[in-house]
């Protein structure tokens, strides 16, 4: 693997319950302090009230996890 | 995730475009459009961030093509007559090719999505401004404020492509454009036009 497909940005997306706000505010706060994540947004116009992560060398894991702490529900959309 | 798709990737935009203008944008939501494309929500994701970024990125992506076969072969220095000529056959031929494009173009346009700060101005409309311009200059073309010259040199061509591609024009027959027909059209034009 060449360095540059190491740092490729790799885009995340997951199904939630994050829908007004104060929940974005709740987990903005915790997205922030991690440095992997280069960007992300909340599609609260979709159903499914989408949560896209552009991120580096993140396990999707790490960011249920993340989510669920912050007493939110969140699984990964399968491809 | 899987990488993209470039063949992908446009499948679902020009499933979403025929989407918009068969149901307004109001029928556009990432899970319709998830089911008609035949692809997961999450595939769609991978291409766009929401559905306010899809439609942006589909007006954009739409006015380069337009303007790539528009500006082909085109040069803002070529006379009045051979210019235009080229853009009739330029834009007919690519309508042909991407029928629901004029539609989702018009329906954008009169929308107030036109105003978000993504979409900005190409280099399409400094091609033709400079086109009039240099035909004004050479007496080759009378002066008219920019929507009549619009009305009069375009207007008809694309009057004519919509009888083209509806069921039924005017009098409920079938209507085909041909090169014939459309040089017919033209020539109508450009005495209107000339200086």
């Amino acid at each position: 693997m060449t360095d540059v497909q190491k740092t490729e940005t790799e885009i995340l997306v997951f199904k939630t319950n994050i829908s007004d706000s104060g929940d974005l505010g709740r987990i903005s706060s915790v997205l922030r302090l991690e440095s992997r994540i280069r960007k992300w947004n909340l599609d609260s116009s979709d159903v499914d009230n989408v949560l896209r992560i552009e991120s580096r060398h993140l396990d999707p894991h790490e960011v249920i996890e993340m989510i669920r702490q912050s007493g939110f529900m969140c699984e990964e959309l399968p491809d | 995730m899987r990488p993209r798709d470039e063949s992908k990737e446009k499948a679902i935009r020009e499933k979403a475009i025929e989407m918009i203008v068969k149901e307004g944008f109001d029928g556009l939501s990432m899970q319709k459009l998830a089911k008609a494309a035949n692809v997961s929500p999450a595939t769609i994701y991978l291409y766009f961030k929401n559905r306010e970024d899809l439609l942006n990125q589909l007006y954009i992506g739409i006015e380069a093509a337009f303007t790539e076969a528009t500006l082909k072969d085109f040069d803002p220095e070529m006379s009045f007559e051979d210019g235009l000529w080229l853009q009739w056959k330029n834009r007919f031929a690519h309508n042909i090719r991407y029928p629901y494009h004029i539609y989702f173009m018009e329906q954008f346009r009169t929308s107030p999505l036109i105003n978000h700060k993504d979409i900005k101005e190409n280099r399409f409309k400094a091609a033709m401004g400079l086109f009039v311009k240099n035909a004004i200059k050479r007496n080759e073309l009378i002066e008219l404020p920019v929507e009549i010259f619009w009305s009069i040199a375009y207007g008809p061509l694309y009057t004519l492509i919509k009888f083209h591609s509806g069921k039924k024009s005017l009098m409920g027959n079938k209507f085909v454009l041909t090169e014939q027909k459309m040089k017919q059209a033209f020539d109508v034009v450009v005495r209107a036009l000339r200086k």
